[in-house]
């Protein structure tokens, strides 16, 4: 694929003056965002007469993507505008349409140059996806499409898209502040079914990586096989809940749930209310968001605006720490702003989001937390169209933050598995999922959720289980 | 930005003599068995967000293609943002994987785009505030209102099928006690008025506790027999969602309900401005029973289902955008009425429960599980429904329910329109549909 080309910073001011000048905007910004990604879908349909579908039988569907699209924002006190549009950014006369009666009834304000520089190098932005990424793609979903066979003989793909992506964007205000980014990133999503013991079982998988040679055939495959094996499995009845231990991926999935209540001004005074006078967590619970982590998926410089991104500590030594603010709050209550505002694609305005959010990895090992369970469950991941929901009660009826989500695990004692959990509601308070924590795992690991949300093991005590009749 | 108030619709969307393209495509393929397609979609949505935010008014447009070179099934996809010769024989090489594949790159140009027509999305929030106050009540509510638009034409071997235009409208408000979202086809009082009655409902069941038993008589009124019908009849009849468990045309002939159901798809029947004569393929559309008297008659299909198995007729292929491949759909959903007047459907119907409307629907495409929650219901009395219960949800099977349909009302309405979000695409759904009557659900 050809390399992303994007209009020069020169190129983005140029095009700002042009705006400024037709529409008396005090402010203006532009956003440019281009992206290229390979596809590939795979339809294992088979005529009903013929054997398991082969991957040699297999039809294939790939799609070569380009997107390319420009966001501006302009205004004033009393008047603004958001305009996207696809294609490349218009010429400098390209704005003849707008005018002063463009802007509408409301209020744009934008970021001024940051004092602290960003500290990532400037991104390259040409790591693309090739035609050696489309074989590399077949070969790892079939890989893990024999690897589970292997495992769990009856199991069948149902649907499989691998997508390995790059984009970079650039983007420049009337304040003078710029910005550049790029991020690589595979996804892969699978769809697996079996029957066994007369059960119709089916497992839905979403993992991503930096890059498509990162995902791992062999684990995906056993991650099918074991939920798989959790759907068919006859259900235990009775499920101890007095210790229950969540995988990371289905830690990361009750911290997506909790995203708001680390944003802004509103989530801190949620998080303040759960924690009276009081200890939040264990002192080992570390919370962070940080946009340029190391290492992470879709770590930038900058963020959607221009604003340097950092590491924030939501949640450090079991307290709250301090908040995720845009640069607007900047020193609201003594906290700092970092760059936390993002964009869903160029046709979205920028709205406060977590990059990398994570419960940073504790001291104590997985195993041992596995296997410290005296009589209790294990809980791998979210059971499949299952419920997943938090409720933050309005400030002044006084009720308290809840939370829901129908998990997939074992009965389990000590190191013993003593039977299966197809399907179970695991629920309670958010202030207990907090204050229950008993153990923080060393095995932290990141999910695409959206944008990436990252857990080790951990060891609640506290809620409640109980079963969840299947469809 | 136009503000120019005319309701003249766009003109094709593209201007350009089309054979120079179907030319460039028919020099695609290197063998009989490969063909060419290619999607062109402009997009416009207006957004104007509750007063008081800050930059209320978003503007978003977009326009693009793609190409397709498809093979037995397979096929090879490549799109872009832009539409222009450049991009056009750009894709053109990305699918045969060779530079020049279509020569000279042709010239294209587009129609003329309708103007952007702000004053009824601005009247909008007053004319929802006015219809709620007339219901005696007031609350606060945070509106916001989107114009959707979009104009798709595609050529497919050598023909060009005429470019289709939908315009709609997507509501979404947010209240004290929970959120309401829907598409309506125009913003005028008679569109405005059944989301009132939704959002006075809520209103009057808010903090009340989820209701748990499943009583022996339902009567879903339209909006909630809709979206019913378009999670177990649409779904569970879409060609690859059969292709899960079976062969698709198998189950043609099959009896999923009693005689008095007769499902419909005809996405021209859509409400005005979201008619289609031709589906996301290029292929003409087709008044399709679904369920005829109770029976499996015709599932919904696309070119490619249509290529494996004879029995399947083409017509329902929906793409959510160019960049996306297109699958079997519903478009417009109609259950024909029966000859029950709707009070009588609540004849020694008393315990039972009355659903408005439901506001969200899935189906377990494995095991024809289906589970629809509704925000609120109503007890029935001897006369009707009368007090509010809290959210009901209802966990059944696709037979079951079906099964469990005694009686359909006489009088059908433009009902329970929506967002469809199966595999990930949104696409809207338009239904028609009378109240219903459920018995006999465990």
């Amino acid at each position: 694929m050809k390399p992303l080309r994007l209009p020069t910073i020169q190129a983005l001011g140029t095009a700002l003056t042009a705006v400024a000048d037709r529409t008396g905007a005090s402010n203006a910004e532009f956003y440019v965002k281009a992206g290229c990604s390979l596809r590939i879908e795979i339809d294992p349909w088979r005529p009903a007469d013929a054997s398991p579908s082969a991957p040699e039988d297999w039809r294939l569907h790939v799609g070569r993507i380009e997107e390319r699209g420009w966001a501006l924002r302009a205004g004033g006190n009393h008047a603004a505008l958001f305009i996207a549009d696809s294609g490349p950014l218009p010429a400098p006369g390209g704005w003849r349409r707008l005018n002063r009666h463009s802007l509408r009834a409301g209020s744009l304000r934008l970021p001024t140059p940051c004092p602290r520089k960003a500290s990532l190098p400037h991104p390259a932005g040409n790591d693309l996806p090739n035609d050696e990424s489309e074989a590399l793609g077949r070969d790892l979903i079939r890989d893990v499409v024999e690897r589970t066979r292997d495992e769990l003989p009856g199991s069948r793909l149902v649907r499989a898209r691998l997508e390995d992506g790059a984009s970079a964007s650039v983007l420049a205000n009337s304040a003078g502040v710029t910005g550049r980014t790029a991020v690589r990133l595979a996804t892969v999503h699978l769809e697996f079914v079996v029957e066994r013991n007369a059960t119709r079982g089916a497992c839905s998988l979403y993992r991503a990586a930096g890059n498509p040679k990162d995902l791992d055939a062999a684990a995906l495959a056993a991650e099918v096989a074991d939920r798989l094996t959790l759907a068919t499995a006859t259900p235990t009845s009775f499920l101890p809940s007095s210790e229950i231990a969540v995988a990371p991926s289905l830690a990361s999935s009750l911290l997506a749930l909790l995203g708001p209540l680390f944003r802004g001004r509103d989530g801190w005074e949620r998080l303040q209310r759960l924690s009276p006078g009081d200890s939040l967590g264990p002192p080992d619970l570390q919370v962070l968001d940080d946009g340029a982590l190391e290492g992470g998926w879709i770590r930038t410089p900058v963020d959607d605006e221009g604003v340097p991104t950092r590491a924030v500590a939501l949640i450090r030594g079991g307290e709250p720490a301090e908040p995720l603010l845009s640069w607007e709050d900047d020193g609201w209550s003594g906290f700092s702003a970092s760059g936390c505002r993002r964009r869903s694609g160029w046709r979205s305005p920028p709205e406060i989001s977590h990059s990398h959010l994570y419960i940073n990895g504790g001291p104590d090992p997985a195993d041992a937390i596995r296997s410290g369970i005296r009589h209790g469950c294990y809980l791998l991941d979210r059971a499949p169209d299952g419920r997943s929901q938090v409720t933050f009660p309005r400030s002044d009826n006084g009720g308290e933050a809840s939370f829901e989500i129908d998990a997939t695990g074992f009965v389990v004692e000590h190191d013993r598995i003593l039977g299966a959990i197809p399907r179970a509601r695991l629920s309670g308070s958010v202030r207990q999922l907090f204050r229950g924590i008993r153990a923080v795992g060393d095995d932290l690991r990141f999910l695409p959720a959206p944008g990436a949300v990252g857990s080790p093991t951990l060891l609640l005590t506290g809620l409640q289980l109980e079963p969840v009749a299947q469809d | 930005m136009e503000t120019t108030a005319t309701n003249r619709g766009p003109d094709e969307l593209l201007a350009t003599d089309v054979s120079t393209l179907t030319d460039a495509l028919a020099r695609l393929p290197v063998h009989p068995g490969q063909h060419a397609e290619a999607f062109f979609e402009r997009l416009e949505t207006v957004e104007l967000l509750p007063g008081g935010t800050r930059d209320r008014l978003r503007l978003r447009r977009e326009q693009g293609l793609c190409v397709r070179l498809i093979e037995a099934g397979a096929s090879r996809l490549a799109s872009t943002d832009a539409i222009s010769g450049y991009t056009f024989a750009s894709c053109c090489d990305r699918v045969t994987g060779a530079a020049g594949s279509i020569g000279p790159a042709p010239r294209i140009r587009v129609g003329r785009w309708p103007p952007l027509r702000m004053a009824e999305i601005e009247r909008a929030e007053r004319q929802l505030e006015k219809a709620v106050n007339r219901r005696r009540v007031g609350f606060p509510m945070e509106v916001t209102v989107r114009r959707h638009r979009r104009q798709v034409q595609v050529i497919r071997g050598q023909v060009s099928a005429p470019s289709q235009f939908e315009e709609y409208f997507s509501l979404h408000v947010k209240t004290p006690w929970g959120v309401w979202g829907g598409l309506l086809p125009s913003l005028a009082d008679e569109d405005l008025d059944p989301v009132a009655t939704c959002l006075v409902d809520r209103l009057r069941s808010r903090n009340l506790p989820e209701h748990a038993d499943t009583p022996r008589v339902i009567v879903l009124g339209p909006c909630a027999a809709a979206v019913m019908l378009h999670e177990v009849v649409a779904h569970t009849l879409e060609a690859d969602t059969l292709a899960l468990t079976g062969a698709p045309e198998s189950v043609v002939g099959l009896k999923l309900g009693e005689v008095h159901l007769d499902v419909l798809d005809d996405p021209r029947l859509a409400p005005n401005g979201c008619g289609r004569s031709s589906d996301d393929e290029g292929t003409t559309v087709i008044a399709r029973w679904l369920l005829r008297r109770g029976r499996v008659r015709q599932p919904l299909a696309d070119l490619d289902w249509a290529g494996r198995y004879q029995r399947l007729i083409p017509g329902a292929a929906r793409r959510a955008n160019r960049h996306l491949l297109p699958g079997p759909r519903t478009t417009h959903l109609e259950l024909l009425p029966g000859d029950l007047p709707e009070t009588e459907l609540f004849q020694e119907a008393a315990g039972g429960l009355y659903i408005g409307e439901f506001e969200s629907g899935a189906l377990n495409p494995f095991d024809g599980g289906c589970v629809l929650r509704a925000p609120c219901a109503r007890r029935i009395g001897a006369s009707g429904p009368v007090d509010f219960v809290g959210p009901v949800e209802i966990r059944s099977r696709t037979v079951d329910l079906l099964a469990a349909v005694t009686a359909v009302g006489d009088r059908p309405l433009a009902a329970g329109a929506g967002w469809c979000a199966k595999g990930g695409s949104l696409l809207p759904v338009w239904a028609r549909s009378p109240s219903v009557r459920l018995e006999g659900l465990a």
